[in-house]
């Protein structure tokens, strides 16, 4: 195995059965005494790799399996098939071993004692992963440095605030000096400062520790700001993997083109696809009623020629030009990601 | 193991810390249940006032007898184990009742160390206190209370064997627990299953004889808390049922793998919460 | 009457579906609860065999193990957790939505649980006065189950749902001074468990049950459970029954007072 790869994912699925209950109280004595089940795919054949000391964020719309991959990384589900390595680890051949690699931060859930102070959590983490008193100082030094824990170290958890629970947590997660970093939500909640704070801190640590760090976010600038590479999952599935730049690259030049016609019927005088000869990637048309929508890439065909064509077919009220930012082209992979809609559901 | 060890000193204090920050709750719940242990004292004495001594009969011939003081120090001895068990590792129970239901059992997955103890030892249930010291109470009452030449025909050395068996004892309320509980994690919700098999308990705080032969057989081998209570007590009082202290060992240590069994079946069939 | 049924049809219907999703977990629970029936199914065995005379204090061993029984389920189906509830709603501020809606809020509270006891009855009530009754059929070669007392058992087991609903939304308004009711609630139980004689007939405690028997917690579940024995003669069950009925009274605008207080404190508080 390649000594870069700090994370392999291999044809990971993971099935869950669920029962159906129809609504109201004739669904309730239905379930009663027939109850129906049916198979999710919730995770449906994933691979990917992550690279020793890389920030990866791993993107998706609710209810794409998120959460399941990360639980399957961190050891708390097993997979239905195929297999995740950590450092060439099984999380579920040896745990115990496994997760002294692995921190792990829940943005909705804490890890911390509620009524104890914040110190006393850190000296249980200290004994559970038997950190070395040396070892332990020289690690909370840090910590207390990135994180700035020493104006709470000695409140209880219960009155932290939302913001300092969750540098807390992410201290937490890496007292024992793991190999990777799980992150989910660390944003979730929190003020434009303090999450300017949380990312800082995560840049640090990543660089100054190697740490390899995973991220599941919803917040987008998380990830301008943090990753080069990003996963993204639909639906049980890899949508996309690559570099956020490439994103950019390949969706980047997309402009998009909206006007609005005078005479709605005069849309069959534009076919932009044949005259300029794109390919399917490159341009999406759509409309409702007068208004037209036309996403094209800005490099097989410029702005300027694009709009005289219009303007030369068609009389048009109003006509406007968009560039597509990053949380576009996301919005956009998440609805082209809706589009190929497949059952993933088979009744038993 | 000297590991865990040294884990559960540390969870038992940062617990103790937390207990502090609720005095009144715990204060609340001590009497509590000191009244309820009261109230049931009561209640067999008011029972018993009426008979000289609880016979066990078969066709109205008496086959065997036991004196209030008797039933009171096998109602106090049952208390002991039960406690211990409460103490240390009443954890369990909020297992079968949210932490699976609620994808709260995540966190004990991502630690180094055997999430069946973290559950186990995360707890630790003071107010279980009440019932060692109600139960050992008992036991010293109901001897001094006994004439003295039953009193004095005690062998005491017997209690010897009695507490080198004790663990096993305990092991067989935190097996049930155990067992019952990892159904939760099919379930995700089976405190109610543990509720029943645990109240079972309740038939091996009387003479086991006074049950007919299905009950008998359920509580000394299946559900076998008669071999937590009425067994060791009566081998002390009156140095009957040698027999059971092995068969205390040996069910416990069978309880004890079939529940660890379901434990790991349970971890890897668990499906956290959310999606 | 019938614009209240309508009204809250709705609670009814959600206290009902409630029960049919825990169902499971409700038998489970009852069975464990049951077991306890059984100890002292056997305890009395003995301690009759242990005795000389086949009744005591006016109970045959019959009697006894129909009271056991009886007594169980009287508490089981006149049981309510109002005060969970109530509590809860106080301590998070949420009852300050009941308020403002133009229903009765300790109603909404008392048709949702009557929801859910129509499934406990089919559940609870049906299986055990019939194993009762079969008991005391093979037992003593006869259908025993008196047909009026066990309307009017019914009847008195109504009046104390009604009073233990109410002493325990008046309980659950303590949530406003003590900020938990756990601890509290242990110590509730063994107390009403002991003085309403779940655990052994007031009539053994002599001069003292006697007492007792005038006490709202005889209400709950003694009273009824003595009709449905026929222990009582007509003279009794007319006294006793109208003692429930008093005590509903007595509870009722008792619930009415407290509330209006703690309304007032909600005010305060700013709810």
């Amino acid at each position: 195995m390649n000594n870069d790869v700090m994370i392999q994912v291999t044809n990971l699925k993971k099935e869950f059965r669920k029962t159906i209950k129809e609504p109201g109280l004739k669904g309730s004595f239905k379930a009663l005494f027939k109850p129906e089940y049916e198979t999710v795919k919730a995770v449906d054949d994933i691979s990917f790799d992550v690279k020793r000391g890389e920030i990866i964020g791993f993107i998706g719309p609710n209810g794409a399996g998120k959460s399941t991959v990360i639980k399957m990384l961190t050891g708390i589900l097993t997979p239905t098939s195929g297999e995740c390595r950590i450092d060439g680890k099984i999380p579920t051949e040896n745990r115990k071993d496994y997760v002294k690699e692995i921190g792990v931060v829940f943005g909705q859930r804490t890890q911390l004692w509620w009524d104890l102070a914040l110190r006393e959590t850190y000296m249980v983490l200290k004994e559970i992963y038997e950190i070395p008193e040396e070892d332990y100082n020289e690690r909370m030094a840090f910590l207390n440095e990135v994180l700035e824990l020493d104006d709470f170290i000695t409140s209880p958890v219960r009155t932290l605030s939302l913001g300092q629970r969750m540098r807390a947590d992410i201290a937490a997660s890496l007292l024992h000096n793991p190999k990777v970093l799980f992150l989910d939500e660390p944003t979730i909640g929190l003020d434009v400062v303090v999450k300017d704070n949380i990312r800082k801190a995560i840049q640090k640590i990543s660089e100054e520790s190697g740490t390899t760090v995973i991220l599941t976010t919803h917040d987008l600038e998380d990830i301008e700001l943090l990753c080069k590479r990003i996963v993204m999952i639909d639906k049980g599935k890899k949508v996309f993997d690559g570099e956020l730049s490439e994103l950019r690259r390949r969706y980047g030049q997309m402009r998009e083109l909206g006007f609005e016609l005078k005479n709605s019927q005069d849309f069959s005088k534009l076919s932009y696809k044949e005259d300029f000869s794109f390919s399917d990637d490159d341009l999406s048309v759509e409309q409702s009623g007068s208004n037209i929508k036309v996403r094209f890439n800005s490099d097989v065909v410029t702005v300027e020629n694009m709009l005289s064509y219009t303007l030369s077919r068609v009389h048009v009220k109003d006509i406007n030009v968009k560039d597509a930012d990053i949380e576009e082209i996301i919005r956009r992979l998440y609805l082209g990601g809706g589009e190929q809609d497949e059952t993933t559901a088979s009744h038993l | 193991m000297l590991k865990y060890l040294r884990l559960h000193k540390i969870f038992i204090k940062q617990y103790l810390k937390k207990l502090m920050e609720y005095k009144v709750d715990f204060l609340l719940g001590a009497i509590g249940f000191l009244l309820e242990q009261a109230v049931q004292i009561f209640c067999l004495g008011i029972i018993f006032s009426t008979i000289p001594a609880l016979c066990y009969a078969k066709d109205g011939v008496v086959l065997d007898s036991w004196s209030f003081n008797e039933v009171l120090f096998i109602y106090g001895f049952s208390l002991i184990p039960k406690g211990i068990d409460h103490l240390f590792f009443d954890n369990l129970w909020s297992l079968g009742y949210w932490l699976v239901d609620r994808g709260d059992f995540d966190k004990y997955l991502t630690r180094p160390i055997n999430p069946w103890f973290y559950v186990l030892c995360e707890k630790f249930c003071v107010d279980a206190m009440g019932e060692i010291i109600v139960g050992v109470a008992l036991i010293i009452y109901s001897t001094l209370s006994m004439p003295a030449d039953v009193s004095g025909a005690i062998n005491w050395w017997r209690v010897l064997p009695v507490i080198a068996v004790m663990p096993f004892a305990i092991m067989i309320f935190t097996s049930v627990k155990t067992g019952t509980a990892a159904i939760a994690f099919w379930t995700k919700r089976s405190g109610h299953i543990t509720h029943m098999c645990y109240m079972t308990n309740d038939f091996a705080k009387y003479p086991a004889k006074i049950y007919n032969g299905f009950i008998k057989t359920a509580i000394t081998y299946i559900l076998p808390f008669a071999l937590t209570a009425y067994y060791p007590a009566i081998f002390i009082l009156r140095g009957e049922a040698v027999w059971s202290l092995p068969v205390t060992v040996g069910v416990s240590v069978l309880l004890f793998i079939i529940s660890q069994f379901i434990w790991k079946k349970g971890v890897s069939a668990y499906e956290s919460a959310g999606s | 009457m019938k614009r209240l049924l309508r009204i809250y049809k709705p609670f009814t219907r959600a206290g009902l579906l409630e029960m049919v999703a825990y169902r499971v977990n409700f038998i489970f629970f009852l069975l464990g609860e049951i077991m306890k029936c059984f100890v002292m199914f056997f305890v009395w065995k003995a301690v009759f065999d242990s005795s000389d005379s086949s009744t005591l204090y006016g109970f045959t061993y019959d009697n006894m193990v129909v009271y056991l029984f009886i007594t169980f389920l009287s508490g089981y189906i006149t049981y309510s957790d109002g005060s969970y509830a109530v509590g809860k709603e106080i301590l998070d501020g949420s009852i300050a939505m009941r308020m403002i809606k133009p229903v009765d809020f300790d109603m909404c509270f008392m048709f949702q649980e009557l929801g859910g006891k129509i499934l406990q009855l089919l559940i609870v009530f049906l299986p055990i006065t019939v194993g009762v009754e079969a008991y005391r059929w093979i037992t003593n070669g006869v259908f025993m189950l008196n047909v009026p007392m066990f309307f009017l058992y019914i009847v008195s087991l109504l009046l104390a749902y009604g009073i233990n609903f109410f002493f325990n939304v008046i309980y659950g308004f303590l949530a406003f001074y003590l900020k938990n009711l756990w601890g509290t609630d242990i110590i509730k139980g063994v107390i009403v468990g002991f003085l309403s004689g779940a655990t052994v007939p007031l009539a053994f405690m002599g001069g003292f049950g006697q007492v007792l028997g005038y006490l709202p917690f005889a209400s709950l579940s003694y009273t009824p459970v003595m009709i449905y024995m026929g222990m009582y003669e007509a003279k009794e069950i007319i006294f006793y029954m109208s003692l429930q009925l008093l005590w509903l009274l007595i509870f009722v605008v008792a619930s009415k007072l407290v509330l209006k207080s703690a309304m007032k404190r909600l005010v305060v508080h700013g709810g």
